[in-house]
């Protein structure tokens, strides 16, 4: 009954338009907007991937060997299983382009390649060639097409000639698509493509060279593959099995991550926007006032005036939800070709379902948390009002059964956002974080008024009147202070949050590792040349040390006779093949933490010394027993040490260290980091590419820089996602702005009435606006030095090192944007002729 | 020689509402003298409060001359005119007007401010002292009383020593009793201090307490002559 009477009521209320519900609407709708918009472009990447996951594969599976090609009986295998299949052959190597000192030499990733490549897809080259034809090459020399990365970088045309080893090339083509590139373009090396047959004299593919294999097939259609898979594992040993259903599971999992992690920062954005709703419904109902009063004496029971009111700012809560599903379904589509020629993956953009609705509940949710406050207060109107006054008078805190329901909302919120994003940790501590600002920034806008309210007494103060009538008003009841405070501290507390985060980590990387960190790691080099590689190095004066040890490769297999990852999971010791070596006697500089090295001249059954963080995240202990799979061969050898291994210098470590005779007569190279001064690295780059043409030489600035610039681009997409987070807490505070033209309107004329001239009252107004930008600022960059400090110490167990100069950029950027939104506003109050104000007021 | 502190020569206001222009004061002309206080009278609508607000330059004349200690208002600027209210002239409302995010005190200080005095709070706090608001000192506008406020109005109207006092209906939001005591502060305080009073009031025994009394009707005033009729009738 009273529901049908408050829905009636209702909608003759809405009669009056949605006047003053602009920044509501904005607000809720740019939150719900930018969610799907990254839900979108997330479920895009997804589906592209999936549906593209055959030719990423470049093949319906794929099997991977460390180091080795297949064994006759497997190349059987596998050409009985499928219907076609090509042999790719994957490595780091030096492309060299001239001769003598003046020659460039840039790291690659080379594909060598067979004649049946690619079969899927096809490779995009410029000039528009078949690849087949680019391979062939010409005068008598094999062909190869390159990255146009690594083309600029060699300062190489095509038609020139270069060197791989030992073997010339010529350059054919510019490759502008690789048909199968499971990376997504994060590789250390720019790709280049020969033939394999054309490698055979060129030095690099010798037993122990680093290199992979992969044998791509083409199955039938009615093929299980989970079926094959099984198969597959009985006649290969140490192989890597995928198949087209997750073709690229790294950066599936990149994309996931980040576009998860987008959406979580949308959800500060859709917070900000709260901040806005909350206040656009407190100001409405503050409105009607009179009306809830009215409505009282006619016999309203509070219950009636809340449905009212609730179902109104419901029908509001549906158009604002259908304008930001809207525009975040459209924007992606909108921008569908700048998107697909961004991302180095495959995409499918279209309408989304799931991402939509996901964005759709996070904005009811969001809107029934941010107004269920503010409609409760409904209940504190009483009849009376209409005859004694006391408008807006109650109780600063709903009844508990509201607090409740917000706390039960928020609960539901959060849960969904983790159930979502499968990122629950980061939900919560998000989440947490979230909350946490916002209580900081309410007391943040408490003291900052009690300061002002302060200050403006202050006696050194008096006589200058603009300055104190500005504290005054930030100071006095009613101000601005929280809802300028929230709104835009809450922005720019995630931007500065990202601020800290990207320049330590960057700071980290890019300023603290070069110093600390070799030149070079040299890998590939052959045994027989280890002994003159390293009288060589020890000769250079510019060269203060050089390290060396020999490495092979190995998959974890099992621990204790039990499949690895069912004992461990999902450990990133497991992913692939890891860096195995071997040492008769304890290295001067491995520290161990438990246990005893093995005898020198030992020769028991194999132990290995682990390193030992690792070791314990993965649960293993002394006497474990671990199986390693090198070169298809499984070596269970027991755990007998656990070292300290320290992977934040950038210097060699092992996670695995063998006794010699565990690994006896296995192929291996060996690996060799060279700390130099950084005015030598390009000589020592010369010599050692002249004299060992096989040995790859990575230089640790060059890979710094790879990594800075991957790190650059998830900033900037996390920047543009604080950014919108920023725009909503814009919309915000234009809203509050606009919502105290009124009260600043009535101040102007009645400071006009007693003498104050213009120029003190737009002064008195700028500088009000001025405080309380800065002090949104700072607060913002207490919470995000806060936030990123956490982070950094406990995510990344790194350093923080608070990072000024974004810092003021924030608190600069609070006080240019408050100030532009209240001086935007000012010009009305300050134009306006006092009788009019001040009569309608009588 | 008397001294006229106030003069308008055929003052007009004609102002844009929603019927179309709508003609507020149909040429006024009127002498108010240095030390007087005057009673205006009228009907509701008859231009009472708009004819105050020319006065003190808070509306701007669309026609005539309004003239205020040999001032020309109607050439003054808006900041001329901010000015001239600052030195000269006080103001106090049916609404009382005050600053909502400023205390009592504040509220007070605030013009001995803007017009460079070095002592405003000390001044601020002898006149709510007077006015018998030394405890409402620290309180902002909502949590005092109607008198209360009216009271912290009129110590702000007459803490810079006005030369002219305009009051439009100071009483008109009080219970009587409260208005009976604002009355006697308001006229008190001109005893003292010498003011010019210009009060716009509907209650005709307020108006009595005044040196003269002016009516308007329909934006005239009523000729002296009909009043002085009137009295006698």
């Amino acid at each position: 009954m009273s529901l049908a009477v408050a829905g009636r009521i209702a909608r003759r209320e809405l009669r009056g338009g949605i006047r003053g519900f602009r920044v509501f609407l904005a607000c809720l709708a740019l939150g719900v907007a930018a969610i799907a918009a990254v839900g979108s472009v997330r479920e895009s990447i997804r589906v592209g991937l999936e549906r593209e996951g055959s030719v990423i594969l470049g093949g319906d599976a794929e099997l991977e060997l460390t180091y080795r090609f297949a064994e006759p009986e497997e190349l059987a295998w596998m050409a009985e299983t499928a219907s076609a299949m090509t042999e790719v052959v994957d490595f780091r190597s030096m492309a060299v382009f001239g001769a003598g000192d003046s020659a460039e030499r840039g790291l690659t990733q080379v594909k060598a390649v067979d004649d049946a490549y690619p079969l899927l897809g096809v490779a995009r080259l410029q000039p528009d060639m078949d690849l087949g034809v680019a391979l062939d090459g010409r005068d008598g020399l094999p062909g190869a097409v390159m990255d146009p990365v690594l083309i600029s970088r060699l300062g190489i045309a095509t038609g020139e000639t270069f060197r791989l080893g030992e073997q010339d090339f010529v350059l054919t083509a510019a490759l502008m698509r690789e048909p199968d590139s499971a990376t997504g373009g994060f590789t250390l090396g720019p790709r280049t493509i020969v033939r394999t047959d054309d490698l055979a004299e060129s030095g690099l593919i010798q037993p122990g060279t680093l290199f992979e294999t992969e044998y791509k097939l083409l199955l039938p259609e009615d093929t299980d593959l989970d079926a094959l898979k099984i198969a597959a594992g009985k006649v290969f040993t140490g192989a890597h099995w995928r198949d087209r259903r997750n073709g690229s599971p790294g950066v599936a999992r990149f994309v996931d991550r980040l576009g998860s992690f987008l959406v979580l920062v949308g959800l500060a954005g859709l917070a900000v926007g709260g901040v806005g709703v909350s206040a656009a419904v407190r100001a409405y109902l503050d409105e009607k006032t009179e009306v809830i009063a009215t409505l009282k004496t006619l016999g309203a029971e509070s219950r009636t005036i809340f449905q009212t009111y609730f179902i109104q700012i419901g029908v509001l809560t549906l158009v604002g939800l259908a304008l930001g599903l809207v525009l975040g379904a459209a924007l992606p589509i909108v921008f569908a070709p700048l998107i697909e020629a961004r991302l180095p993956v495959p995409t499918e953009i279209a309408l989304h379902p799931r991402p939509l609705a996901e964005a759709a509940l996070y904005g009811a949710l969001a809107a029934l948390i941010f107004t269920i406050w503010p409609l409760a207060r409904t209940e504190d109107v009483r009849a009376a009002t209409l005859f004694r006054g006391g408008a807006g008078q109650s109780r600063s805190l709903p009844r508990a059964v509201w607090i409740t329901v917000t706390l039960l909302l928020l609960g539901a919120l959060v849960a969904a956002a983790a159930l979502f994003s499968g990122l629950v940790d980061l939900t919560v501590y998000s989440a947490l974080g979230l909350c946490a600002a916002f209580v900081v920034l309410v007391l943040a806008a408490a003291l900052v008024r009690r300061l002002a309210r302060r200050a403006a007494r202050a006696s050194a103060l008096r006589g200058r009147s603009a300055l104190r009538l500005a504290l005054g008003s930030v100071g006095g009841p009613g101000g601005e202070a929280l809802s300028v405070i929230l709104s835009l501290g809450l922005g720019l507390a995630v931007l500065a949050a990202v601020g800290q985060i990207d320049a330590n980590l960057r700071g980290a990387i890019a300023r603290d590792l070069p110093d600390i960190a070799p030149s070079f790691f040299m890998v590939d080099i052959q045994p027989d040349q280890m002994e003159d590689f390293a009288a060589r190095l020890a000769a250079d004066p510019a060269i203060e040390k050089v390290e060396s040890a020999p490495m092979l490769r190995g998959i974890v297999t099992e621990i204790n006779g039990r499949p690895a990852e069912e004992v461990a999971g999902d450990h990133w010791v497991l992913h692939g093949d890891r860096g195995v070596t071997y040492s008769d006697l304890k290295p001067d500089n491995a520290v161990l933490t438990e246990g005893e090295w093995w005898p020198a001249d030992f020769n028991g059954d194999p132990e290995i010394s682990f390193a030992a963080e690792e070791a314990a995240e993965l649960g293993l202990k002394l006497g474990d027993r671990i199986t390693v799979n090198i070169l298809g061969r499984d070596i269970t050898a027991t755990i007998t040490s656990l070292r300290v291994v320290d992977f934040s210098t950038a210097g060699i470590g092992f996670v695995m260290s063998m006794n010699p005779t565990a690994v006896a007569g296995a192929p291996h190279t060996f690996i060799s980091t060279v700390y130099a001064d950084s005015d030598a690295e390009g000589a020592i780059l010369r010599y050692i590419s002249n004299a060992y043409p096989n040995v790859t030489a990575i230089r640790v600035k060059d890979a710094i820089e790879r990594v800075s610039e991957l790190l650059a681009g998830i900033a900037a997409a996390i920047t543009y996602g604080a950014l919108a987070t920023l725009v909503t807490g814009g919309i915000v505070l234009i809203g509050a702005a606009a919502a105290g033209v009124r009260a600043r309107t009535y101040e102007a004329a009645i400071l006009k009435t007693i003498g104050a001239s213009r120029r003190t009252i737009l002064v008195s107004f700028a500088l009000r606006s001025a405080f309380l930008g800065a002090a949104a600022g700072l607060v913002a960059i207490i919470a995000g030095g806060l936030a990123g400090w956490g982070v950094m110490r406990f995510v990344m167990d790194a350093d923080f090192a608070f990072e000024p100069v974004s810092a003021f950029a924030i608190v600069v950027g609070g006080v240019l944007a408050t100030l532009l939104a209240g001086l935007a506003f000012a010009w009305g109050p300050l134009a306006a002729r006092p009788a009019g104000i001040l009569r309608s007021r009588e | 020689m008397t001294d006229t502190i106030l003069s308008l020569s055929d003052a007009r206001l004609s102002l844009d509402g929603n019927a179309g222009r709508v003609e507020i004061l149909k040429g006024i002309t009127l002498d108010i003298v240095r030390g007087e206080t005057v009673g205006m009278v009228g009907p509701s609508g008859s231009g009472k409060s708009s004819l105050l607000m020319l006065m003190g330059g808070l509306e701007r004349a669309t026609g005539g001359q309004v003239r205020a200690l040999g001032h020309d208002l109607t050439a003054l600027g808006e900041d001329a005119l901010a000015r001239f209210r600052r030195e000269h002239m006080g103001v106090v409302f049916q609404s009382f007007h005050l600053i909502p995010t400023m205390t009592a005190l504040e509220n007070v200080a605030t013009p001995l401010e803007l017009a460079g005095k070095a002592d405003a709070f000390e001044r601020a706090a002898e006149e709510l002292k007077a006015m018998g608001l030394t405890s409402r000192m620290d309180h902002y506008p909502a949590q005092m009383s109607g008198g209360e406020q009216q009271r912290v109005a009129l110590a702000r109207a007459f803490a810079p020593r006005p030369d002219i006092l305009l009051a439009d209906e100071p009483t008109g939001n009080l219970d009587t009793t409260t208005g009976q005591t604002i009355m006697d502060l308001l006229f008190g305080l001109r005893d003292r201090h010498g003011a010019t009073l210009v009060l716009v009031t509907h209650a005709p025994e307020l108006a009595e307490r005044c040196d003269r009394v002016i009516r308007l009707e329909d934006g005239q005033l009523v000729p002296e002559t009909a009043l002085k009729a009137e009295a006698a009738e």
